[in-house]
């Protein structure tokens, strides 16, 4: 059975090549999801588009907490409380990077 | 027989736990594999890393294109890693589908 | 299930909720690498002895 996994993305400087990572994933053979917390993304190009929609081609998501993605970039809204509830269906969950304490 | 370690690391932060992990699993008999990739590329320019690689029942491999993006030449292969250990994320999906524990750092 | 949650920093409050979710009816311990030395073969005792290992930032 494939196995799940969801990264956690809580800086700007790591997010995108997060994403990365995520399709990494999804491109062996897993359910791969990310979330976007705290930060709206910066410098989409059409490489990370590509990314994302990948992700969800192969039955995967990227997540959002943060209006702008979702008006900018199409992510999908969650709240702090689903992502916890969808995190205890996870096989593995990845707290990806840095957290800065100005959550920029 | 010891549980085997796998751990993907992400954070430019940690080499200290990194090499504290892998050690202490090491003597305990476990097999460990380490992935860098993003950030954490660049702790292969840390003087342990080589000894790192070095260890017994230890693989460590990084991200090229990580590698690449935060500045480096692939062809400038750190000191400690061969050509075949420049590799691509597939490596993280080893470290989940054939290591009995995952750790993040 | 049970779960064991890495610090790797001081968790902000984000974070101490999604642990409360993610323990909820679990048997959650939890490790803090957050020292100054930390004690790995403690460490790998809780890991070996868990299903699941999360290793927050």
């Amino acid at each position: 059975m494939s196995k799940k996994a969801c990264f956690l993305f809580v800086n700007k400087e790591y997010t995108l090549d997060g994403i990365r990572s995520a399709l990494g994933l999804a491109v062996e053979n897993m359910y791969s999801y990310g979330v976007v917390m705290y930060n709206e993304l910066e410098y989409v190009n059409d490489y990370h588009k590509e990314n994302i929609d990948w992700v969800r081609d192969m039955e995967g998501d990227v997540f959002t907490t943060v209006d702008g993605n979702v008006e900018k970039h199409g992510l999908t809204k969650i709240t702090l409380e689903e992502i916890g509830e969808k995190l205890r269906d996870m096989d593995i969950i990845v707290p990806y990077g840095i957290m800065r304490s100005d959550k920029s | 027989m010891a549980k085997s370690v796998g751990i993907f690391v992400t954070s430019p932060r940690y080499m200290r736990h990194v090499i504290g992990i892998t050690k202490a699993a090491v003597a305990r008999g476990s097999k460990v594999k380490v992935f860098f990739s993003w950030f954490s590329t660049h702790l292969t320019q840390c003087s342990d890393f080589p000894a790192l690689c070095a260890m017994e029942n230890v693989d460590v491999s990084i991200c090229a294109d990580s590698y690449k993006n935060c500045g480096y030449d692939v062809k400038d292969i750190p000191a400690g890693l061969d050509d075949k250990k420049m590799a691509t994320q597939a490596q993280h999906g080893v470290i989940i589908d054939d290591y009995d524990c995952y750790l993040t750092l | 299930m049970k779960l064991l949650n890495v610090y790797r920093t001081t968790p902000n409050d984000d974070v101490k909720k999604l642990v409360e979710i993610v323990s909820r009816d679990r048997e959650a311990q939890s490790f803090d690498l957050n020292v100054e030395a930390p004690d790995y073969n403690k460490m790998l005792d809780m890991v070996f002895d868990a299903d699941q290992t999360i290793c927050w930032w």
